[in-house]
């Protein structure tokens, strides 16, 4: 037994700066320092996304010049196309998004804040190994962005490779800024495997007394279920780019004809880890939505075993359909068509989810505040998405959209305007319990409605170009596509200064916010078990079990 | 590696049968020998079962890729990768239930009443004569709210911190009954 400690337990909060936000090991800080840098970051490709759409504005190029890349167009001054500094901008867009941005936002940033919070346990089972993650994360950023300051293929700086980095363009570039990529993606997949091992464990023993697996909240389900594809998903990418690494820098010919090697192979492997990884990108949101939606619509959300079951086969099928991106590389008709149909079999447990949101708000009582617009925005742009995908897993349609601007349309439709949107449904719904300062709703609504105009007039238009036959990743196009590239960059402009405003709304209620008294400041139907917490809630939770009754609530199981 | 597998360790908690409704973790066993015993273990969500599931699933489904490589030099290339992932989880549950294997065993019999707490700092003993045990209930100026402690031997202990309050309550109770049996 360990020796009495009566000595009564007010506790101060005695940590320094430097220990609270640098050496933390607690799961609310983490996620805190998450949501913010994954902000930073996402910021930082958001201006090349500008850079890009401001170069695509209008046809020929005027910014992105050899002789120097400018802000401003300058007709009087020769301006000689600069391919590398456009594929750079579009390689750390991806990069910075797919690895360092969502990622870190919903899976780093929500999860470790609320997935404890929600099964009534004290933190996450490795305090210590969660901040680890979280400064492998940062570090995995700082290599990136050097990566993108070191000297790259065509003597320039930078890897101008895709996010993908296929070979044989990756094993070939020169100069040490690829390799420097290798690195920050592996620092990155490595801090996400840690972080899954962490969630895993606390998920499946540190629940609560009474709180079975099929009592467990939705938001914490999702973590569960997006942590298992990280573990299953993240070690096959590192794998496939320490062997890119050999190949660049052991001779090793993994990658090669020359030597016996086989570039699709490479294909396969990233994209085994590519399909998972973009369910991982997008099953929190997820969460966040039932979460969302289920308290303004005051209603639980309809059918809960199925929902769970849902994700869970998402998950798992997500495993077998990888190559859908890859059907014009040379398959035979009997692959390509499995792929295609294990595709399709994924829209089941998809739809199921749909519905159900939709039957959860049926006959309930709706409320329009901010996170609720969101849900409703990614609901409707998520299915948006998800259809376009349906066309997109058809091998012969394929053929024709392949690499073209309708796969870009697609993919931001249910990244951009799905898994961001569930962020921001995310940030306005537990803003005032983590913060403990409310935003001011006009503001969110308008927020709201610039960045649902803002991203439908950048990405609609692009399914047109797509279908007319414009490539992606390339720095300019024939006079035909311009009209729309034109819509599609003003909606960039909208989009970006809806951020910026949001980032002012962040600001203003952290400092002048008017202060939260209530515990849950929505309604009882926001029943899990962070709402029973003060707003923000103390530095340590459920150190005592929670009450039965203050989260098993009869009603919707 | 022992343990490492299935083989279970005869405490209270792996025992098969384990009643939905979550019993109270704390057991009073049969007397024995004039002595009584009591167990308290912290609770733990997962089932070693569960853990062999959620294993077997995770190798079966993170072979698919090795099993598309068969034949190449990727295979190596990717298998570290996975055995060190694999590794990870295995360790990481294995860990976290170490971290919960506090057990205290409280034996009571007429002359002595002695408790053990094996734990992480590894196995702690206290003695004392029974008749002169106190038992303490800190109802908020302990740690937790309910904290339980004895008094009379070398030094006042804790028993079951890790336990709810509404159980301490309850093992306070039960325990003042079992003293007054022996005295």
């Amino acid at each position: 037994m360990a020796d009495a400690a009566i000595h009564g337990h007010e506790h101060h909060d005695e940590r320094g700066f430097f220990t609270r936000w640098f050496m933390s090991t607690n799961h609310k800080d983490i996620g805190i320092l998450y949501l913010f840098t994954a902000g930073v970051v996402g910021f930082i490709s958001v201006l090349f996304t500008v850079y890009m759409r401001l170069e695509l504005m209008n046809p020929g190029v005027q910014y992105m010049c050899l002789e120097g890349a400018r802000f401003i167009a300058d007709e009087a001054a020769t301006c000689t196309p600069n391919g590398h500094l456009w594929n750079v901008m579009i390689t750390y867009h991806g990069v910075l998004m797919m690895f360092f941005v969502v990622i870190p936002a919903l899976f780093g940033g929500f999860g470790n804040y609320l997935m404890p919070l929600q099964i009534g346990a004290p933190d996450m089972a490795f305090p210590r190994m969660n901040n680890l993650s979280f400064w492998m994360y940062v570090a995995g950023t700082a290599l990136g962005v050097a990566s993108m300051l070191t000297p790259g293929g065509d003597g320039q700086l930078g890897s101008g490779v895709g996010w993908v980095l296929y070979p044989p363009l990756s094993t070939n570039e020169a100069g040490m800024s690829m390799d420097l990529a290798i690195f920050a993606v592996h620092l990155s997949g490595a801090s996400s495997i840690l972080g899954a091992i962490n969630m895993i464990t606390t998920f499946l023993n540190m629940r609560t007394p009474g709180m079975t697996l099929h009592k467990v909240p939705l938001f914490a389900w999702s973590i569960f279920v997006t942590a298992w594809l990280i573990l299953l998903a993240l070690p096959v990418l590192a794998g496939a780019i320490t062997m890119l690494l050999t190949d660049r820098n052991f001779g090793t010919t993994f990658f090669d004809p020359a030597g016996g090697g086989d570039p699709i192979l490479y294909q396969h492997i990233l994209w085994f880890f590519g399909h998972p990884e973009v369910y991982i990108i997008v099953i929190p949101a997820f969460g966040i939505i039932s979460q969302v939606i289920s308290t303004f619509s005051k209603k639980p959300i309809f059918g809960y075993l199925p929902m769970v079951y849902a994700m869970v086969a998402i998950g798992v099928l997500g495993f077998v359909v990888w190559a859908h991106h890859m059907y014009t590389v040379g398959m035979s008709v009997t692959q390509q068509s499995y792929f295609m149909l294990a595709t399709m079999v994924i829209a089941v447990p998809t739809g199921i989810k749909i519905f159900s949101w939709i039957a959860t708000m049926w006959g309930g009582s709706i409320e329009f505040k901010t996170p609720m617009l969101w849900a409703f925005g990614f609901l409707f742009l998520f299915t948006v998405g998800g259809v376009t995908g349906i066309v997109l897993s058809q091998a012969p349609v394929d053929r024709a959209y392949h690499d073209t601007y309708y796969v870009i349309a697609h993919f931001h439709y249910v990244m951009s305007l799905g898994a961001v949107f569930g962020i921001f449904a995310g940030i306005y719904f537990w803003f005032g319990k983590m913060s403990g300062r409310e935003y001011p709703e006009w503001a969110g609504k308008l927020h709201f409605w610039a960045m649902f105009i803002g991203a439908n007039l950048t990405f609609f238009p692009q399914h047109f170009l797509g279908r007319q036959g414009m490539p992606r990743r390339y720095i300019d196009y024939p006079e035909a596509y311009a009209y729309w590239n034109h819509v599609s960059s003003l909606g960039a402009f909208l989009s970006f200064a809806s951020f910026l405003f949001f980032i002012g709304i962040v600001f203003y209620s952290l400092l002048w916010g008017k202060k939260i008294t209530q515990n849950n400041y929505w309604n009882e139907y926001a029943d899990t078990l962070e709402w029973t917490l003060p707003c923000p809630p103390p530095e340590h939770t459920f150190e005592q079990l929670p009450k039965r009754e203050d989260w098993d609530h009869a009603h919707g199981h | 590696m022992r343990g490492f597998f299935l083989t279970r360790p005869a405490l209270p908690w792996t025992q098969p049968r384990r009643s939905k409704q979550s019993p109270m973790p704390y057991e009073w066993l049969p007397p024995q020998n004039g002595e009584t015993h009591l167990h308290l273990w912290t609770y733990r969500s997962l089932p070693r079962r569960g853990m062999v599931w959620f294993l077997s699933i995770t190798i079966s489904l993170i072979a698919l890729p090795l099993a598309a490589l068969i034949g190449t030099m990727a295979l190596w290339g990717l298998l570290p990768f996975l055995l060190a992932a694999i590794a990870g989880i295995w360790w990481a549950l294995n860990r976290s239930f170490r971290d919960g294997e506090i057990l205290e065993d409280l034996t009571l019999s007429e002359t002595e009443l002695t408790l053990t707490h094996h734990g992480r700092k590894g196995v702690q003993t206290w003695a004392a004569n029974p008749h002169w045990v106190r038992i303490i209930l800190h109802a908020s100026s302990g740690p937790v709210p309910n904290y339980l402690t004895l008094q009379g031997g070398p030094r006042e202990v804790e028993l079951g911190a890790f336990l709810s309050p509404a159980e301490r309550l309850q093992l306070r109770a039960e325990l003042q009954d079992a003293l007054q049996r022996h005295r």
